[in-house]
């Protein structure tokens, strides 16, 4: 399964959080905070929307949780402070507006007045200001998995009801994108866990029902099979049209489309098998195929210290002739069977003014691999192969195992024999993800040669960029890509706070890394989906329709 | 006296069996590549703060020796652990497992079990003919199918007309009727039993047939023949239940195997059961899950093997003298 914000299997994060086409589509309908929007009197209102998933809820504690259904779940049923739309702006959510200090170090949120929780307890700024101060207090501990959201926060404080502040240690970029992410917790449900070492924060299982403050209140938990989400009256934003909706869980996409087929679903969750696309579309179900932020890579490893056996794997000319030997356009026609784009740089286009433009696709050409490769001085061996530091040219590419089964064998073997024409023989080692992360990572990165893997970014850059720092090294880099001048300009974007300024920097890094090549960028797959014709389009917001990205889509969506 | 010889011997085989299985289970994730934090600190933006958090919150930190002194203290408390992955008791966790897979297997084992001894019957007598060739031929045909392609093949052949997934109706906001509820998990129930039941009543079929033929050329059959009893008794009377000795070493080793789930044909009908969650502890290196999934596995089998053994005691006069 193609995944997450992350590296595919690793879960949680990601699918949700990616970014995504500016597919404006129906928003309209959802209504950026509007009650459903236009002709909102031709609505039919209520009714159960049945949405399948080959995610998962691993855990309903946001500080346990990892599955990107996890994450879905607590954005539809807490407050966040913003969300984004469709096209990928951020607007109000609990937070009504927001304003920034001189020096970039103050936020101001102004919050929703006279909100409350489900059970009727009031929901304030105060509620706000406990979670963020948790989550800092017990940044090293209980809360750590959720630390990311207040990156170089000092302070979160309530001056009243309707008054968020939060204080940052210097000016940060992403702010925004940052508190999106994080659920606002009830603290008179939670405070009480929030002693000590803050341990039994993450003892708590928070079962169904749970007390919550957004658009829907989980009703019903029943684990690897459904989550039952029904309408919540007291929600302090648009009332949804529908009267509930579920999320059945499913552990294949075969059976996943099945059941949609069959009726028994209404819609499925990204992604969508390229194969079922046709079949989908003949049985008159709205298939979406839309430019997606996530994109295939093809790893060489970076590290200075790499093995003396393959350490010809840093040579430049090298980098460049494999970067020559991708046929991009065919991995896009029948790995993706051309739900996709040739894949450029780090940046997805889809993630709109990020992404450099200037950086294009290598074009595919052998003769000039070859051309290259000569040129380094790998002379053609006897048996086909080159010989680089009196070594045949011949490397492991290790894969994970959930890439392997559909995208990742297709692309490899068209990989393979154009490599063998240039002499380098490329040989598969299919791993799990996390034995294939592990195995890259070993030895302090020293031992691996190549990986194929894919990623799925977070909307804002900030993640993807920080993936290649040095600081990363053991946690996300899977390059042993280090640079000093490069963590330098991530340091620089962090703290821009003029987007103009920060595009400029963001470019540089990229070109920084077009040219470095750790990554070979191989494609950017469509984000596929695909529901019943008797409901309203779902808008997708960040490659997906259903993600911790927004509440807009399950807000808006009714019945035809 | 021989008897009660033989019991305690069997009993203590079975126990030291017990205790190398849980060492093994102990020591057999830990040598996996990869590692129990490797997922779960793969957040954005982690720190290695997030990894020593969870190894030390795991009890990962500590020398291999240690962690599995604490394992065996605790698994001797009745404490399996808690869950890295949603930090639940791995025994609540196990229980609800158990109650959804032992239905669903029970069901498909049990149908195998008939269908494979009658077949395997029904081509013992004919031998030879036509029924024999179908029957046998199609037992290896089924017997030989990998089950995570018959199972997608049932799925395709049946959508629309039996559930593709889960174990019940998923979507219902009220509690629906005892019966009712009753009849919606045997329709989700179908496919599964039945992929498990197609693609093992091959191995029942076989062994009964080759007991059977061993059986009808003895001469207590032949004298009853003689005596001019009718077929059926002779068949399902005389020869039937002396055929059967061998099954009971295979029915106990299949029952055993119940309680371990059957993981593809959870897995493809996403059937929320032990082997379910067996094969997602394992791409999350949840230890504790693992640990507990094994130890009642390989205890089931232990002991119904143990079982196996005092019925042949019972069963067989040979091994009593």
């Amino acid at each position: 399964m193609r995944t997450v914000g992350t590296k595919t299997h690793f879960g949680a994060w990601a699918r949700s959080l990616v970014a995504a086409t500016a597919a404006v589509l129906v928003v309209a309908a959802c209504g950026g905070g509007g009650s459903g929007g236009g002709g909102s009197s031709k609505i039919k209102e209520g009714g159960v929307f049945r949405l399948g998933t080959a995610s998962t809820i691993d855990s309903l504690n946001p500080f346990i949780a990892f599955q990107s259904d996890a994450y879905t779940t607590f954005e539809y049923i807490y407050p966040t402070l913003v969300q984004y739309t469709p096209a990928l702006k951020i607007v109000p959510d609990f937070a009504s507006s927001w304003k920034t200090s001189p020096d970039g170090r103050t936020w101001t949120f102004t919050i929703a007045p006279n909100a409350k929780w489900s059970d009727g307890k009031p929901l304030t700024a105060a509620d706000a200001a406990w979670t963020f101060s948790t989550i800092l207090k017990f940044a090293d501990g209980a809360t750590a998995n959720s630390a990311g959201y207040v990156a170089h926060m000092k302070s979160a404080t309530a001056p009243n009801a309707t008054t968020l502040v939060l204080t940052y240690s210097q000016p940060v970029a992403n702010v925004l994108s940052q508190v999106q992410q994080a659920p606002i917790l009830p603290e008179h449900i939670w405070a009480q866990y929030a002693t000590g070492n803050g341990k039994a924060l993450k003892t708590f299982q928070n079962n169904a029902p749970i007390v919550s403050g957004g658009p829907f209140i989980l009703t019903k938990y029943t684990p690897k099979q459904v989550a039952l989400f029904k309408k919540n009256p007291a929600f302090y934003g648009p009332r949804p049209h529908i009267d509930g909706f579920g999320l059945q869980f499913f552990q294949t996409t075969d059976a996943e489309v099945t059941a949609l087929k069959s009726g028994q679903l209404d819609g499925v969750e990204v992604p969508v098998p390229p194969t079922s696309v046709a079949t989908l579309k003949a049985a008159h179900f709205q298939v979406r195929s839309l430019p997606g932020v996530a994109f295939d890579d093809f790893i060489i490893n970076s590290t200075p210290d790499q093995q003396a056996s393959h350490k010809e794997l840093l040579n430049p000319l090298l980098r460049q002739a494999f970067d020559h030997a991708i046929d991009r356009q065919a991995v896009v026609s029948t790995s993706l069977l051309g739900h996709g784009q040739p894949g450029s740089t780090i940046i997805p286009p889809a993630t709109g003014q990020w992404s450099d433009p200037s950086i294009k696709p290598t074009p595919f050409s052998l003769a000039t691999a070859n051309q290259l490769l000569d040129q380094a001085g790998y002379k053609m061996g006897p048996d086909g192969l080159r010989i680089a530091n009196g070594h045949p040219m011949s490397y492991t590419v290790i894969m994970p195992s959930d890439i392997a089964g559909e995208y990742g064998n297709r692309t490899f073997q068209i990989l393979q024999p154009d490599f063998k024409k240039i002499g380098v023989q490329l040989n598969l080692k299919v791993l799990d993800p996390s034995a294939a992360y592990d195995a890259l990572t070993a030895n302090n990165y020293r031992n691996f040669e190549i990986s194929m893997w894919d990623w799925f970014p977070l909307t804002d850059p900030d993640f993807m960029l920080s993936v290649l720092t040095c600081n990363s090294f053991e946690v996300w880099n899977d390059t042993g890509y280090c640079s000093k001048a490069y963590d330098t300009l991530y340091s620089q974007q962090s703290a821009a706070m003029k987007p103009a300024q920060r595009v400029q920097v963001i470019y540089q890094m990229q070109q920084m890394i077009a040219a470095a090549k750790p990554y070979l960028v191989i494609d950017y797959p469509d984000s596929i989906e695909a529901q019943s014709s008797h409901w309203s389009t779902l808008p997708e917001v960040g490659g997906g329709s259903f993600n911790s990205m927004s509440k807009l889509p399950m807000e808006g969506v009714h019945q035809l | 006296m021989r008897g009660a010889d033989y019991v305690i011997k069997r009993g203590f085989f079975a126990l030291v069996t017990i205790f190398v299985a849980i060492t093994i289970n102990f020591f057999l994730f830990r040598v996996l590549p990869g590692n129990a934090i490797t997922d779960l600190s793969r957040v954005p933006h982690a720190s290695p703060a997030l990894r020593h958090a969870l190894l030390t919150e795991f009890g990962l930190d500590k020398p291999k020796w240690e962690q599995y002194l604490i394992y065996l203290k605790n698994l001797f408390q009745g404490n399996m652990g808690i869950s890295f992955a949603n930090q639940q008791p791995v025994s609540h966790l196990l229980l609800a497992d158990l109650k959804n897979t032992i239905p669903m297997v029970t069901v498909g084992t049990v149908a195998a079990i008939v269908i494979g001894v009658f077949t395997g019957v029904l081509s013992a007598w004919r031998r030879g003919s036509p029924p024999d060739h179908i029957s046998t031929n199609l037992a290896i045909f089924f017997y030989a199918f990998p089950t995570q392609w018959l199972g997608l093949m049932l799925l395709i052949l049946f959508a629309g007309i039996l559930p593709a997934a889960g174990m019940s109706d998923p979507f219902l906001f009220t509690a629906e009727p005892f019966w009712q509820h009753l009849g919606d998990i045997g329709r989700h129930m179908i496919l599964p039993a039945a992929t498990l039941m197609l693609t093992s009543y091959g191995s029942y079929t076989l062994v009964v047939r080759s007991s059977m033929l061993e059986t009808l050329g003895e001469d207590y059959v032949l004298t009853a023949r003689a005596k001019g009893l009718p077929v059926r008794r002779i068949v399902w009377r005389h020869a039937v239940r002396n055929a059967l000795l061998p099954m009971v070493t295979l029915i106990a080793l299949e029952l055993g195997f119940i309680v371990g789930g059957a993981l593809l044909v959870e897995v493809i009908f996403s059937w929320p059961g032990i082997g379910l969650a067996m094969y997602t502890a394992i791409g999350q290196r949840d230890y504790p899950m693992l640990q507990g999934g094994f130890l009642i596995l390989t205890v089931s089998v232990i002991l119904l093997n143990f079982l196996a053994d005092l019925l042949y005691f019972r069963l067989d006069p040979r091994i009593s003298t």
